[in-house]
């Protein structure tokens, strides 16, 4: 028991998951509806927006920067693809362009970051605004609705009894866990946030790398974008809006260090569920929307402070 | 790599708990009493606090668990949903909505359909185009005649403004059926009054402080505007702040849709003339004895109109 403890301390994202379990076994004993496959997967597929964005995210941060765009991207892009649905795109087609426009946007995001020397708040923060200005003067402000049912079938859809949105988390975690732990670029991304003049030193395209994690994090803005439509079956120029918190909000309660270079896609995924979860279970308790908000608050301050604690206990 | 064992471990065995769980006992937590939800679009706005406090005082009377619930912010319907989503889990007997979208709802309220609760559209109707195509049923709608109340601000203005004057109008979230009908309404008013000309539209997103800015901008761009009209009180209320701070106080004549305690205030004070008065209480009460009724299986009447009323100076100084 002790040696489990002490792994617990150890081990940041057993630690998270520790958390996620704790909170599941606490709202199974509070609400008889809780534990039960309907909900469960209820509240996967509600996750799955906020942990596909949530990927991007976690590049971002991990490379030592930040994104405050991807709400506005995945508003902007989604008023994209739906615009090239209703013109009669195939739908394979418009959700490529769809994740372009995304990644397009990100790629803004980076250049001005790296060509432009701009801080990542700064530069994102006004794409932030660019992006959610176009969408809207691109929509003139009306959401866009009346798709086909193949869009729908993205969100309605099931395979083997589960929902297409958290087959489709999945396969994107899958992935991007490779990418970050097997590919080159994966290791630079956490070397460029480690200490990115020493990456620079032993020469490393730091330039070209960082402003890549941007373009990522404008296209999963983009595939969120997607199953967001699919799910309202309509492209709203306001929607999104405040994703980039929840974004960040799960890869910090992940564990993920906002100052760079530490943390696990892992961590962000288990960070996202815990969110997820939390405002699940506070509905099925029927707590006041307000109440809500300060519990979800606090649960995000007492995960990060924890890992501080821990962290400064262990140096 | 043993990491993503671990991982992988653990997530098979949240998938596989759930499937040996017990199915939830009824008679442990869950009340007696019949539970009903009342999902509003937002809780920090005076008319759905209204509109609660009149179900709440229905619900305890008829002896109804009533839940209420909002997202965090008005606009986002994709929270709405959760909240509805997480809701049927719990075994509601009955769904009182006021969609924060009338077309995006739709699909969640598909899945309470296939829950086999029966559900009350309150306030804002739903797109009829996005109900038919997947084929939502819903038992009732309550509230109030949007088109009719913008209709009757219309005409307040035609015959204050004799017939003549530049007007700005201030939206409601595009794509929201009370704005949007509202807005016709109005239009149609004032259609044969050809002195009346529309000089300026936007949406302040239903928010008194978008109200305030949108309608500085708006009189930066026209001086010339006389009057307005603004889709709820909220958005009237900034303006007439944005008024003040022009310098204009007095000077501009002001509509809202609503009828708040602060708009009341603002005509005792002469600088709002009317504002179409709805009875948020009245839909509360109405919904949750709709849906009292539904749980015994009795029928209620598809469309349940609530009244509505012009309250101008006059009648607000009483």
């Amino acid at each position: 028991m002790k040696v489990w403890a002490q792994h617990l301390l150890r081990n940041r994202r057993a630690g998270t998951l520790a958390g996620l379990f704790l909170l599941c076994a606490l709202l199974s004993f509070l609400s008889p509806f809780f534990w039960t496959v309907s909900n469960l997967l209820n509240v996967m597929e509600q996750t799955a927006i906020n942990a596909v964005v949530a990927v991007g995210m976690t590049f971002v941060i991990l490379s030592g920067g930040i994104d405050l765009s991807v709400g506005s991207l995945v508003a902007l892009s989604g008023v994209v693809m739906a615009n090239r649905l209703m013109a009669g795109w195939p739908l394979a087609l418009a959700v490529l362009f769809g994740l372009i426009t995304g990644a397009l946007a990100g790629l803004c995001s980076g250049l001005l970051i790296t060509r432009g020397k701009l801080p990542p708040f700064i530069a994102t923060l006004g794409m932030m605004s660019v992006a959610r200005g176009a969408a809207l003067l691109f929509t003139e402000g009306r959401p866009i609705s009346g798709f086909s049912e193949s869009l729908r079938s993205l969100s309605t859809g099931r395979v083997l009894g589960i929902p297409v949105p958290v087959l489709l988390t999945i396969l994107l975690y899958t992935l991007a866990v490779v990418v970050l732990n097997r590919t080159r670029f994966g290791r630079y991304v956490y070397a460029i946030g480690g200490n990115e003049e020493a990456t620079r030193l032993s020469g490393v395209a730091v330039g070209f790398h960082k402003t890549l994690v941007y373009v990522l994090s404008g296209g999963t803005a983009g595939l969120a974008s997607v199953l967001l439509t699919a799910r309202l079956n309509s492209a709203q120029p306001i929607a999104g809006m405040m994703y980039e918190l929840d974004a960040i909000a799960a890869v910090v309660i992940g564990g993920t260090s906002l100052t760079g270079g530490a943390g696990t896609l892992g961590g962000t995924l288990i960070g996202a569920l815990t969110m997820g979860v939390l405002r699940n279970g506070l509905n099925l308790l029927g707590i006041s929307s307000f109440l809500q908000q300060i519990v979800i608050g606090m649960v995000i301050i007492i995960a990060v402070l924890v890992d501080s604690l821990v962290k400064s206990k262990r140096s | 790599m043993k990491k993503l064992r671990i991982h992988a471990a653990a997530c098979a065995l949240a998938l596989a708990f759930p499937a040996c769980g017990t199915p939830p006992k009824s008679g442990n937590t869950a009340p007696a009493k019949p539970r009903v939800a009342l999902v509003l679009k937002t809780l920090n706005s005076p008319f759905f606090i209204d509109m609660q406090k009149g179900a709440q005082a229905a619900a305890d009377t008829l002896g109804i668990d009533l839940v209420v619930q909002a997202a965090e912010r008005e606009v986002d319907v994709e929270k709405q949903m959760q909240i509805v989503e997480n809701l049927i889990q719990t075994g509601i007997k009955a769904l009182l909505i006021t969609p924060s979208g009338s077309r995006e709802i739709v699909a969640v309220l598909v899945k309470a359909n296939a829950a086999g609760i029966p559900i009350v559209v309150v306030d804002t109707r739903l797109d009829p185009l996005a109900a038919k195509a997947s084929a939502v049923k819903t038992a009732s709608f309550v509230g109030s005649d949007n088109y009719e109340g913008g209709k009757v601000a219309g005409a307040v203005l035609v015959e204050a403004s004799g017939g003549k004057a530049r007007v700005a109008l201030l939206e409601g979230i595009p794509g929201h059926e009370t704005g949007d009908s509202r807005l016709k309404g109005f239009r149609d008013a004032i259609k044969d009054s050809p002195g009346i000309k529309v000089v300026a539209s936007q949406t302040a997103n239903w928010e008194r402080d978008q109200g305030f800015t949108v309608f500085q901008n708006m009189l930066q761009a026209h001086p010339e505007i006389d009057s307005l009209f603004a889709c709820n009180d909220m958005m009237a209320l900034g303006a007439i702040e944005a008024i003040a701070a022009a310098g204009k106080k007095g000077r501009i004549r002001v509509i809202g849709f609503d009828a708040v305690d602060d708009a009341k205030k603002a005509m005792d004070e002469g600088t709002m003339i009317a504002s179409v008065a709805q009875f948020p209480g009245e839909m509360g009460r109405l919904a949750v004895e709709s849906a009292a009724k539904l749980i015994k299986g009795e029928a209620v009447p598809e469309n349940q109109q609530v009244r509505i009323e012009l309250v101008r100076k006059a009648v607000a100084a009483k």
